[in-house]
């Protein structure tokens, strides 16, 4: 059941996008989204595009693999563009049935709005495909460090995300086995209706909850035992170092900010003739 | 040894809340620094109470424990203590915080406030103390149980305690973990002059220290170095404890009239053994040959397998190939052994037998692979068990899986239902829907019976109420419920103190006697498959070795140490003997060994 689980999204190669801190791929992505929000026409979008597209080659992930990632968020993607083809309004009407109209203005901002999400989905994958979840978590507790003057627990949190990610592994090889387990004495999870599909789950989640909660007691033990006292007067090792690949990058997204700030102000005068096309509205 | 003591416990008491016994009552003893004790004792002995107290985890109802001059029980000592007193337990899995092998060994030095530059230095240390330096920045999920429990050995020292104190570290450890393990704990004692507590349950372990403390219901009931202890032989037994197999034979030849002194190793049993022909003129000499008794089988009940190969997650990055082309064929009625490291691919294989991983043809989305013109299609695997073809998309898995019992490791774990009945009734209900509450009642009861509990007692309990063994018995009783024709276990013994292992097999013994045909054990204890086996598979990355009955197999010794596998005593004992001029055909277990030795001995060197 849970064969195909690996460990995250992460491909493991050595590209440049894989060696960026992952505090600059973090924010990266947060600049890279609030520039597709920001972008109001085809031709900031597509400097975009060319940003994901390097981004993607840069990172040496097979193509069909960040394809993958879009493969399961293509129901929204579809609901949304039925949506606002049909209530999205505007002046060029084509067809029009009770509430429900298809306008120029309408079917051009579907078009965006795909490629924003589309993007959207492709920029997180990248940033995904090549950090491992232990990075991303060092990472997070980097960027939120500042936190700490106003008293939020920012080890605690960083600790507690750090050792899910730890147990991650360990609970699934557990699953499964108990799923193996119960499987061997007869136990059918792929059949029957919902009812008796949800009472099969029964006697795996019974003994998963024993063992985690076994687990979780005999951890703190351990922790105990390490001198865990909270934190502290604790001091950390590792400490994550910007390099020349993130200045590399920062280069990059200062052009692109650049980029679609200009595009949004100046598209009206690159081609008038055109420009009822390339501006959403 | 220097005479400061640096662990002193006196009068010590414990009892958990909500229990009426003691888990530790009255004990007294001190450790001298640089000192290497072994404390042994049955599961529920109070040794690993014992550990807890010294540390601080938790607190001594009477008595006081001093470390390093401090009183555990003052003030925030406890935090001060747990600087010199580290404890590595023993669940590999649940000592770890972090997903990279740097970042957990740096978490203590980090808890207290060690510079970063140094704690650099001290993970460079203390992973090459345990010899995992090049694992530096690997992920721990993907290491074997030795080297996991070594990274927890490294994370404990790099706070640089005086005292190490292991709490059965190497209870979930194959042969070849525990080895390392082990040899880093010595290295550490030798080389550093570091004092270590050794809690264990395997006799030969608790050999290597300087002083043993034997340990029943919560008291100390003998103390003193080693061969002391197990000079005291019977009363080891009365402490639920078994002796190390290298004394039963001692004591077997010594009732034959053998002089025979009590040692250790191998090596010097074969001396002592001799020594003993030496003195009666014998120089050369061999025992007779047994032969191998024939299996009587109806061969209605066979699996035979073929070509089978098998990887994890195919077609990802981490594809990895657990089953490279397995041929076996094993009889019904035969006890059988699989053996090999962890990681060798023989719980893979078991797997196989009863369709929890199912062959490639019979999956439902299997289509049969074009084959171009002048290419050798692809060998395809077969498995057939009994009647059931396992490569047959049609096949009655579920019928397979009643006819085929499967044990896995730990069955304890699997519990779920609120009473013991009902956790046994699971499997037969969801096998046969259509039996009567008789019919049910029945068959459970005589399960739980076999298994050796009484159903009265038992049947309304709660599985998680009762013991750890017995725990195993009701997980075992719940697979055997069906009467399967073919029960698979796999590390039945595993976490088992010495005495429960031999009920385990003694249980099994049974079960191959009188309810099920043929017995299948997953192990990596050579002498647990010596023992017990009619023939063993030696299954090494992902192929079988070599499959033959354990007189013949062990005579590869050889072969097998380069595999890295261990060869059992008896074996040990025989090659060292035949390199003088003694030849043992034995069938390895430990009774017929001894019996073949005395019947040299007695027969004067005329065979």
């Amino acid at each position: 059941m849970l064969s195909d689980v690996t460990f995250g999204q992460y491909y493991p190669t050595q590209s440049f996008v894989h060696r960026m801190d992952p505090r600059a791929k973090l924010l990266a992505l947060i600049a890279y989204i609030v520039l597709l929000f920001v972008a109001n026409n085809f031709y900031a979008l597509a400097i975009c595009a060319l940003l994901i597209i390097a981004a993607l080659a840069a990172s040496q992930v097979p193509f069909g693999r960040v394809l993958r990632s879009v493969k399961g968020i293509i129901f929204i993607l579809i609901f949304t563009a039925v949506l606002n083809i049909f209530f999205h309004g505007g002046k060029t009407v084509y067809w029009q049935w009770w509430y429900l109209k298809i306008t120029l203005e309408g079917i051009i901002f579907t078009v965006f709005l795909i490629l924003r999400l589309f993007f959207l989905v492709m920029g997180s994958s990248v940033l995904t495909l090549t950090t491992t979840p232990v990075a991303l978590t060092d990472g997070i507790e980097s960027l939120l460090k500042p936190l700490k003057y106003i008293k939020f627990p920012v080890h605690e949190l960083a600790l507690i995300m750090s050792i899910a990610l730890r147990f991650i592994p360990t609970l699934i090889d557990e699953t499964n086995r108990i799923i193996s387990a119960q499987k061997a004495r007869g136990a059918d999870f792929e059949s029957g209706n919902i009812f008796k599909r949800i009472k099969a789950i029964i006697p795996i989640l019974i003994p998963l909850l024993i063992s985690a909660f076994r687990r979780a007691e005999e951890l703190g033990d351990a922790m105990d035992a390490r001198c865990y006292s909270g934190s502290k007067n604790r001091t950390k090792y590792k400490k994550l170092r910007f390099g020349w690949r993130d200045l590399i990058a920062f280069l990059l997204f200062a052009a692109l900010i650049a980029g679609v700030v200009l595009f949004n102000i100046y598209c009206r005068d690159i081609f008038p003739q055109i420009y009822s096309y390339i501006r959403i509205s | 040894m220097s005479q400061e003591p640096i662990i002193v416990c006196e009068n010590l008491k414990y009892s958990y809340p909500g229990q009426d016994n003691c888990a530790v009552n009255g004990v007294s003893f001190s450790v001298a620094r640089g000192e290497f004790v072994s404390v042994i004792g049955h599961n529920g002995s109070g040794k690993s109470t014992l550990a807890r107290l010294i540390n601080g985890l938790l607190e001594a109802d009477e008595g006081k424990i001093t470390v390093l001059g401090m009183n555990v029980a003052e003030g925030k000592n406890a935090i001060e203590i747990r600087k010199h007193v580290g404890i590595v337990f023993q669940n590999p899995d649940n000592q770890m915080v972090a997903s990279i092998v740097e970042d957990d060994v740096a978490f203590g030095p980090e808890n207290i406030g060690v510079e970063r530059e140094e704690i650099g230095r001290r993970i460079d240390w203390a992973l090459s103390a345990v010899g995992m330096t090049e694992y530096r920045n690997s992920t721990p999920t993907r290491l074997s149980g030795g080297q996991k429990q070594r990274i927890a050995v490294a994370g404990v020292l790099a706070i640089k305690p005086d005292v190490l104190i292991l709490d059965e570290s190497t209870a979930m450890l194959d042969p070849k973990g525990r080895r390392e393990v082990i040899e880093v704990v010595r290295r550490l004692n030798k080389e550093d002059g570091m004092t270590i507590i050794l809690i264990t349950h395997f006799m030969e372990e608790a050999l290597l220290a300087d002083r043993t403390i034997v340990m029943n219901r919560g008291e100390i009931v003998l103390s003193g170095t080693p061969e002391e202890i197990f000079e005291s032989g019977d009363a080891l037994e009365t402490y639920n404890l078994s002796l190390p197999r290298i004394s039963v034979i001692s004591n077997n030849l010594r009732t034959a009239g053998m002089q025979i002194k009590d040692v250790l190793q191998p090596e010097e049993l074969a001396d002592e053994i001799l020594k003993n022909l030496n003195n009666c003129g014998i120089y050369a000499g061999q025992s007779s040959i047994i032969p191998h008794a024939e299996l009587s089988s109806s061969h209605e009940w066979d699996i035979d397998i073929r070509n089978l190969d098998f990887t994890y997650s195919k077609k990802s990055p981490f594809a990895s190939r657990a089953l490279k082309g397995i041929n076996l064929h094993i009889d019904e009625g035969e006890f059988f052994g699989i053996i090999g490291h962890t990681g060798s691919g023989k719980s893979t294989l078991v797997q196989h037998l009863n369709a929890l991983i199912k062959l490639p043809q019979a999956e439902k989305k299997y289509r049969k692979p074009k084959v171009k013109k002048g290419q050798i299609p692809p060998v395809l695997p077969l498995i057939t068990v009994g009647q059931f073809d396992l490569s047959n998309k049609k096949t009655d898995f579920k019928a397979l899986r009643a006819s085929v019992g499967m044990v896995f490791q730990y069955p304890e774990y699997q519990l779920f239902a609120e009473s013991v009945f009902a956790d046994v009734a699971f499997g037969l209900k969801n096998f046969n829907k259509k039996l009567t509450a008789e019919q049910i009642e029945e068959a459970v009861k005589s399960s739980i019976e076999i298994v050796g509990l009484n159903y009265e007692e038992v049947k309304d309990k709660s599985p998680f109420d009762l013991s750890g063994g017995q725990k195993r018995r009701v997980a075992i009783a719940g697979v055997i419920v069906t009467k399967p024709h073919i029960l698979i276990l796999d590390e039945p013994a595993a976490g088992l103190d010495p005495k429960g292992k031999v009920e385990i097999m003694e249980l099994l013994h049974k079960l191959h006697r009188e309810w099920c045909k043929t017995v299948i054990i997953v192990s990596h204890d050579m002498d647990e498959v010596a023992e017990n086996c009619t023939r063993v598979a030696v299954i090494s990355e992902g192929k079988v070795f070599e499959c033959d009955c354990p007189a013949n197999l062990f005579t590869r010794s050889e072969e097998l140490k380069k595999l890295g596998l261990d060869v059992p005593l008896t074996t040990k004992i025989s090659t060292c003997l035949e390199q003088n001029g003694i030849i043992i055909h034995s069938d390895c277990t430990v009774k017929d060994f001894s019996d073949r030795v005395i019947e040299v001995y007695e027969g004067g060197g005329n065979a």
